[in-house]
């Protein structure tokens, strides 16, 4: 069946696991969509063309680029942002990795950084090194230098995994053990 | 207490990692509509018409403001661009400014406009520009420095390296583009920007538009990045306060990516000509450093790249000389080590073509060249341990092991080198000021002006009050990013933690000092008539020192009281006295390993390096970030980025994060940062220098060390592209 | 950066949207990943007046194996080649494709017959399909037409395909025993479009030497995905040892068109396609011999 749309419409989008009805026209993409029409904003805005990965969101458990799919292409399929990421019982092991190891320095582009490492780490629960940087090789950050985001990402997994890991004594004396 | 100097996780953490931290734009208000920059499309002339009418009745649009219409401000001045003539300075100019409804509806408004140039001839070429060029200063500092007899010097040297070195434009790219919200209320103005200088901008937006000061206030709770470019005020806070009033709404504008290359700032470009002369020892005899930059024909930038080799060796003769080409571009800044990374760079690899004339190993080569005191005063240093910074490194980098001669190092069809630069950056402080209060609910709230800006300075806030006050970190708030609260400096310069942490440590001895004596004179409280020196306050409890279970909780305390809070201020400025007697400046030590593919050319950097001397350092967590951070901006520095300028139009032509290239995850081996973590007192009572910037410097110059000792070849011409390498 | 506003249909068969082409002619486009038609259109290089989403169309999103094709479905996106175990097994050279092709992100969504149908001689894998001989499925008012891949790109950032065509499916020909393929590029950086990119795909008879079957194709040296005929005539029948691995090269550079561009001077291009040609031959005759 061939729907169609040139003005504003009412769309159905599930969000996070709700369903939300937004009118908006056909030619915004769904980054403008959650940041501006919902007010979602943790999903965050940097390039607009597809090249920082800054505004990754997860459509039908994958991860891709709000700024380049339209928001009409999201109707029907789940959409997960930075909001869904924590639950009930709390922050996905990831957020508290991220936040225990100071992977998100100015933060602006780890909401991003997070769900993108959520789906590898559905997919691949014991990555290795060259495994994360792939994964995350589509998003840009300008502060952290990414150790610290590889960092948080093993230790989310292990912890994941069930082992008893704590973070690694963090020293930058390196010399002095 | 002591949690200074410890691994504390960031307090901001939680709110970053489930995007309710809320960065500049992010602001929702009743009205809220948008606006959306219209640029020029030439860089030098006047507009000669202009015509807005089906932008004007486009559909939800509510005002297009050119420079025709636009509200005349009483104190505007030339670098900035508010419509208030017809002149055109720079490619990407703001031009006009559309405002709708909704962002959608602006945005096409905009592009409905039509514009009519009269194109004067530019000024684009940078070397034709020499001539032409003039003298600077930066931050106060004149450009041009000598000492000694250079010239004589240097006919007088056994061994001479002259050579140019040149690094192109580069643009800051944060993640987060430049966001502000301007809402009038009568004639008081609030903003919500992303800014790395709230009170800079409070006091530039109430002088154009004519207001008190103390009638704008500047809000950025986050900064998503800055590195320089959210330091300066530019065009599009203004025109958003210019538009908020014409439509007397709140007016939001984001800044599109390819906007942030022209209107917001750039690393100029450097010619830099070093003449160095040595003995046959390799004693240094004479440096000679002439740098010529660019910068806009509107406002003078001066990139001061000779200033560190004011102070990286001991040399007799030296001369330091700046001169400015303007271009019509826009106006350059700051940007991260502004100066320092792109002149270490040149001095870092001519000292390393020295070595190898002199056929000495390059560390040491620095290592006898050594200066305890400013070369230049002869003043002593705050605090210097370089030495030990180039030693700790050298062996951690395994340094030894080195063979000495270009493309001597391989690893299967890879060639490999080492290389080695020394890095530097001045230690600022600047005043300050900080309020520390005793919440009724019996919290604590430690509040400055200064900004987050993934400097943790949240978290080190915290730190600092929790152990002034004896206070759990836990019972503490920290608040920044509003001009409401007391004065903070520009957080740039890696100054913030030198020039925030007196202050807040002072007005939390107030504080404490305060309740104290509020205390003893009670008669209510269990401590009352005791004196200020037998009492104590620790972990919420005011209590007497001999007998600790005479105590009461904080709260209690200020509910029998009035239920008001109990507050200290404190504007503390820094000692002028201090630079009569010492010179301030941080140190380090980086090398680097690389691979380079002998037949197509690309350099991959396996392993980075570096050991630190930046005083104490305040959080383990924070510093690591930063110090990693800075080195991959080296990174990017030395290999990758590069704003190209089309030479006629004089608009960059990769404004985008596809053709600018910042380096990527995959770009970046190993890095082993360390810290030499001796106190620097001197300069502040926490003995910090600021981490912030130093990670850049020197850098560059390493790998691009690395580089000629795998491949022999010496490129001068940053960035170090594969073509480069493989012509 | 928002495009130009358009009309938007999504139609829910294959019928639908050809008919929708049909009437809209050269105002419509088609949406399938959007990752380069999406930017496009933000940065106004692109104002379609309407927009045919072609996602919502069920069974689009096949690999399969039939009658001596591996066949790939107008749906089928970048991220699902990597994670096929029969592309995995039997096409190497798809996966060396694939892998390099922007980002993670970019290819879970990015289709690989949008890589085609988008005509853009930096993309990967026209020359890939070029060195694999793959034949292009496009279905139109007219019913379905097979075009070879050399014939589909006849100038820049144009295809073969008729504004009321839809490229339905991408064959390629399973190839015999004995063959081996590969793809390199030389990216500025992780995600960048190619500098230069070479494609290699060869079959080795009985004796050891190459067969007519041999395929060179280049990305991004000319205007459109090249395909390196003097150099596929050159190996043809001939022992590919270290000096026919350099004579090959040579000739595959001399059939690239490169210009200068922010990625480089054409000399610098030309050598590349020259190095990344022998290697690729290197690597593909490694997978002949079984290796990865």
């Amino acid at each position: 069946m061939t729907s169609k749309k040139s003005q504003k419409s009412l769309v159905e989008l599930r969000i996070n696991g709700e369903t939300i009805e937004v009118a908006f026209a056909p030619h915004k993409t769904l980054l403008e969509v959650l940041r501006e029409d919902l007010a979602l904003t943790g999903t965050k805005h940097g390039c607009e063309l597809g090249e920082c990965g800054t505004c990754a969101v997860l459509v039908d458990g994958l991860p891709v680029l709000s700024c380049l799919v339209l928001g009409l292409e999201a109707e029907g399929r789940e959409v997960t942002t930075i909001e869904g990421m924590a639950t009930a019982a709390g922050l996905h092991p990831l957020q508290d990795a991220f936040a225990d190891l100071g992977a998100a320095q100015c933060g602006y582009c780890s909401p991003a950084f997070l769900l993108v490492a959520k789906e590898l780490l559905e997919v691949n629960p014991s990555p290795n090194r060259d495994e994360i940087r792939e994964a995350l090789s589509g998003n840009l950050c300008r502060c952290t230098g990414y150790i610290k985001i590889y960092e948080a990402v093993e230790l989310a997994a292990a912890r994941m995994r069930g082992e008893a890991v704590e973070p690694a004594t963090e020293s930058i004396y390196g010399f002095e053990v | 207490m002591n949690t200074i100097g410890k691994p504390i996780s960031r307090v901001d953490g939680k709110l970053k990692v489930t995007g309710s931290a809320r960065y500049s734009a992010e602001f929702d208000m009743p009205g809220l509509c948008y606006a959306v920059l219209v640029q020029s499309t030439i860089p030098a002339g006047r507009i000669a018409g202009m015509d807005d009418s089906l932008a004007r009745k486009a559909a939800g649009v509510l005002a297009v403001l050119t420079p025709e219409n636009a509200q005349r401000l009483p104190g505007a001045e030339k670098r900035l661009s508010l419509l208030q003539d017809n002149q055109v300075y720079y490619n990407g100019q703001p031009v006009a400014v559309v405002v709708a409804e909704k962002l959608e509806e602006a945005h096409h408004a905009a592009s409905l406009i039509k514009i009519r140039y009269s194109v004067s001839a530019p000024k684009l070429d940078f070397v034709a520009g020499f001539p032409s060029s003039h003298p600077g200063n930066h931050n106060g500092e004149p450009g041009d420095m000598s000492w000694g007899d250079v010239d004589g010097a240097l006919k007088d040297s056994d061994i001479k390296i002259d050579q140019v070195y040149t690094t192109p434009i580069h643009h800051h790219n944060p993640m987060e583009p430049h966001a502000a919200i301007a809402q009038w209320n009568g004639d008081e103005l609030t903003v919500h920007e992303s800014a790395q200088d709230i009170s800079g901008h409070r006091a530039k937006l109430a002088k154009l538009f004519g207001v008190q000061e103390s009638n704008v206030r500047l809000i950025c709770l986050f900064v998503g990045g800055g590195f320089g470019c959210k330091g300066p005020l530019w065009s599009h806070v203004p025109l958003a306060a210019m538009a908020a009033r014409q439509v007397n709404r709140p007016v939001k504008i984001v800044l599109e990516r390819p906007q942030m290359f022209g209107p917001v700032g750039a690393r100029p470009r450097t010619h830099q000509r070093l003449t160095v002369g040595a003995t046959r020892e390799g004693k240094l005899t004479a440096i000679r450093h002439e740098v010529h930059a660019h910068t806009s024909v509107i406002e003078d930038y001066l990139e001061s790249s000779a200033f560190p080799t004011r102070v990286m060796y001991g040399c007799p003769n030296v001369s330091t000389i700046h001169r400015i080409v303007d271009l019509n571009l826009g106006t350059p800044t700051y940007t991260r080590a502004p100066g320092v990374a792109t002149g270490t760079y040149a001095l870092e690899v001519a000292m390393d073509e020295l070595a190898y004339k002199l056929n000495m190993d390059p560390l040491q080569l620095r290592l006898l060249n050594y200066t305890e005191n400013d070369p230049q005063t002869k003043l002593p240093f705050t605090g210097k341990h370089l030495r030990d910074c180039y030693t700790r490194a050298a062996e951690r980098f395994g340094w030894s092991n080195r063979t000495r001669e270009p493309r001597s190092m391989r690893d299967g069809s890879q060639l490999i080198g080492w290389g080695v630069a020394t890095e530097t950056y001045p230690a600022n402080r600047r005043p300050a000021s900080a309020l520390v209060r005793f919440k009724p609910d019996g919290r604590v709230l430690v509040a400055t002006g200064t900004h987050e800006i993934g400097n943790g300075i949240y978290t080190i806030m915290i730190q600092t009050a929790a152990d002034a006050l004896n206070v759990s970190p836990d019972l503490i708030d920290a608040q920044l990013g509003d001009t409401a609260l007391p004065p903070a400096p520009i957080t740039a310069g890696s100054m913030t933690v030198a020039s925030v942490t007196p202050a807040i440590q002072t007005a939390a001895e107030r504080v404490r000092t305060r309740l104290l004596q509020m205390a003893v004179a009670d008669s209510g409280s269990p401590v009352h008539d005791a004196s200020v020196d037998e009492v104590d306050f620790k972990d919420g409890l005011i209590f007497r020192k001999l007998s600790p279970n005479r105590s009461e909780k904080l709260g209690d305390f200020i509910a029998r009281n009035g239920g008001q809070p109990i507050e200290g201020i404190a504007h503390v400025e820094p000692d002028e006295t201090l630079k009569q007697k010492f010179a301030s400046h941080s140190f380090g030590a980086v090398f680097a390993e690389v691979s380079v593919d002998p037949d197509l050319g690309p350099t991959r950097v396996r392993r980075v390096t570096a050991v630190y001397d930046v005083g104490k350092v305040l959080n383990e967590k924070t510093a690591r970030s930063q110090f990693i951070g800075g080195i991959v901006w080296g990174i990017g520095l030395a290999l990758h980025e590069d704003s190209h300028m089309d030479a006629r139009t004089g608009r960059i032509v990769n404004e985008n994060l596809a053709d600018y290239h910042v380096p990527v995850n995959a770009d970046i081996g190993e890095i082993d940062v360390s810290a030499i973590d001796i106190a620097d007192t001197h300069l502040n009572p926490l003995g910090a220098r600021g981490i912030g910037e130093i990670g850049i410097t020197g850098t560059a110059a390493a790998v691009a060390n690395a580089i000629y000792h795998a491949t022999g070849k010496r490129i001068r011409d940053l960035p170090i592209t594969p073509q480069k390498l493989i012509a | 950066m928002i495009p130009r506003s358009f009309e938007y249909s999504a139609p829910g068969t294959l019928d639908e949207a050809v008919a929708l082409l049909q009437k809209l002619g050269s105002d419509a486009k088609i949406l399938s990943g959007g990752q380069s038609l999406i930017p496009m259109m933000k940065l106004r290089l692109a104002s379609p007046p309407h927009i045919v989403d072609i996602n919502r169309i069920p069974g689009l999103d096949y690999i399969t194996e039939k009658d001596g094709f591996l066949r790939i479905g107008a749906l089928v996106r970048e991220s699902d080649l990597e994670r096929s175990e029969l592309v995995r097994s039997r096409f190497p050279i798809l996966v060396d494709t694939t892998s390099v092709i922007a980002d993670p992100l970019v290819r879970n969504q990015a289709t690989v017959c949008g890589n085609l149908a988008h005509g853009d001689p930096a993309n990967d894998h026209p020359a890939t399909m070029l060195a694999l001989g793959a034949i292009v499925v496009a279905v139109g008012p007219r019913g379905e037409r097979d075009v070879p891949v050399e014939n589909f790109f006849p100038a820049l950032f144009t295809t073969a395909l008729e504004a009321d065509e839809i490229l339905r499916e991408i064959k390629i020909p399973i190839p015999p025993p004995s063959t081996g393929g590969a793809y390199l590029k030389l990216e500025r950086k992780v995600g960048d479009y190619a500098t230069a990119g070479v494609a290699v795909q060869i079959t080795l008879n009985n004796s050891g030497a190459c067969t007519a079957a041999a395929g060179i194709g280049l990305t991004n040296v000319g205007f459109t995905p090249i395909k390196a005929v003097k150099a596929e005539a050159f190996v043809k029948g001939k022992q590919l040892d270290q000096a026919a691995v350099k004579q090959a090269s040579e000739i595959a550079a001399g059939e690239s068109h490169p210009v200068d561009d922010i990625r480089g001077p054409a000399d610098y291009k030309r050598d590349l396609v020259r190095v990344l040609t022998a290697r690729a031959i290197v690597r593909a005759l490694e997978r002949v011999k079984g290796g990865v």
